[in-house]
């Protein structure tokens, strides 16, 4: 009976620590997303606000959840440097206007095409920690050592990624992701985490949405 | 006897732990940098790297130090490779070798940096301010081009202080060379003396 109470008092635990995801979708037209096979995408983080950083770490779980798409997903980080210094955070197109620009110069031109990317996914947000309480201790001695105590502390991702289309220079779409949670770290002589993954699950809902985009519908039906 | 060696390994773990917690950083960059895609115009110019420049050793505090000296002279070298198609790289004046040219020497005024705990923000930051002192190769001095570079990262969990501001070193650095290619025909007193030489080629 004690074992059964404890294992419910531990699911109950765990259950707490679920993200909340919301996403919203926003496209301009219900057509389908034009896609040849040997078209690739490529996914870029946003990092000219002033107070964070859309890092790079996300960009690359939001790729990784895209392979097995009808698309080819470029490395940021390759597409950024063929192109040098033109998607640098000082000088990377804020708007369609100023991409048409760019794609003027035939060596930047040449560079994207000889990559056949059809389209440019911009991912800008990040993740925060905030309401942090109680408190946790840790103490070692010859006799041994421990932690006592209870830290809790909520994390919220909000991330939002723009499609733009090189073939004629235009928004195919909006997503945004929220995802919010709580963690714990118990205390009790060894320290027990219990993360929520928020981050992860914002990834995971942002990258299988973005997928959808790119896969043709009947095969994902 | 027991207790004496538990009471050693401790005191070596605290130790170790302490030191771990240590604030400084002795940052080396080394980055290979991509190529400029830029079509150069016809100008020709002389870049002198100093051996100071070339050697170049921020302490922008008493516990940070960063060796950019060796990833600047590369990443220049690439930029302003882009800016002109007639280059050559000295390390001196008297060793300038064309006749119309700008004489270019690059030299750093100063370098910042703010970790997370001093700004409270999650992101690591570091400035570069360049200084480009422009003549014209007969030695008439054309401007002295003050060119701030900026790059921050993300303060990951598992990233060190060291890494960290190398990133963000990296980072200030590519920022620097985009500055250069975006904004240097855009200096006034740069498109002025451009205009110059081109009338008085076409007189000639």
């Amino acid at each position: 009976m004690k074992k059964l109470i404890l294992l419910f008092s531990m699911a109950g635990l765990l259950a707490g620590c679920g993200a909340t995801t919301s996403i919203d979708e926003y496209r301009p037209s219900n057509s389908i997303m034009e896609i040849n096979s040997d078209e690739s995408v490529v996914i870029l983080g946003r990092r000219d606000a002033g107070h964070y950083d859309t890092d790079r770490e996300f960009i690359s779980c939001v790729s990784g959840k895209m392979k097995g798409a009808d698309i080819g997903v470029v490395p940021e980080q390759q597409f950024i440097d063929s192109i040098y210094p033109w998607f640098e955070p000082r000088t990377a197109p804020k708007g369609l206007k100023r991409l048409t620009r760019l794609m003027q110069d035939p060596d930047i031109k040449s560079q994207v095409d000889m990559q056949k990317i059809r389209y440019l996914v911009w991912l800008d947000g990040s993740t925060e920690t905030d309401n942090q309480g109680g408190s946790i201790s840790c103490a070692i001695g010859p006799g041994g050592g421990g932690c006592f105590g209870f830290a809790q502390w909520e994390k919220s991702s909000v991330y939002e990624a723009i499609v733009w289309d090189l073939k004629d220079f235009s928004e195919k779409g909006r997503l945004r992701v929220d995802s919010a949670g709580t963690s714990y770290l118990i205390g009790a002589v060894a320290p027990i985490p219990l993360l929520t993954p928020v981050k992860k699950d914002a990834c995971s809902s942002l990258g299988k949405q973005l997928k959808k985009f790119f896969t043709v519908q009947d095969q994902m039906e | 006897m027991q207790t004496t060696k538990i009471s050693l390994i401790a005191t070596l773990f605290a130790l170790l732990v302490i030191t771990g917690c240590s604030s400084s950083a002795q940052v080396q960059v080394e980055r290979k940098f991509p190529t400029v895609v830029s079509k150069p115009k016809a100008v020709s110019a002389s870049i002198i790297f100093n051996d100071e420049f070339k050697a170049y050793v921020a302490t922008p505090n008493k516990n940070t130090s960063i060796d950019i000296g060796s990833a600047q002279t590369i990443l220049l070298s690439n930029a302003f490779k882009g800016l002109f198609d007639n280059i050559e790289f000295i390390s001196s004046e008297d060793q300038v070798s064309f006749e119309n040219a700008l004489v270019i020497t690059p030299s750093v005024q100063e370098v910042q940096v703010s970790t997370p705990s001093d700004t409270y923000l999650n992101v690591y930051e570091v400035w570069i301010k360049y200084s480009l002192d422009i003549q014209t190769s007969k030695g008439d001095q054309i401007d002295n081009w003050f060119m701030p570079a900026y790059g921050k990262t993300p303060d990951s969990f598992m990233l060190s202080k060291t890494n960290a501001i190398e990133e963000a070193a990296v980072i200030a650095l590519r920022d620097a060379g985009a500055k250069l290619l975006l904004d240097f025909y855009r200096i006034p007193s740069i498109y002025n003396w451009l205009i110059r030489e081109r009338r008085r080629g076409d007189e000639q």
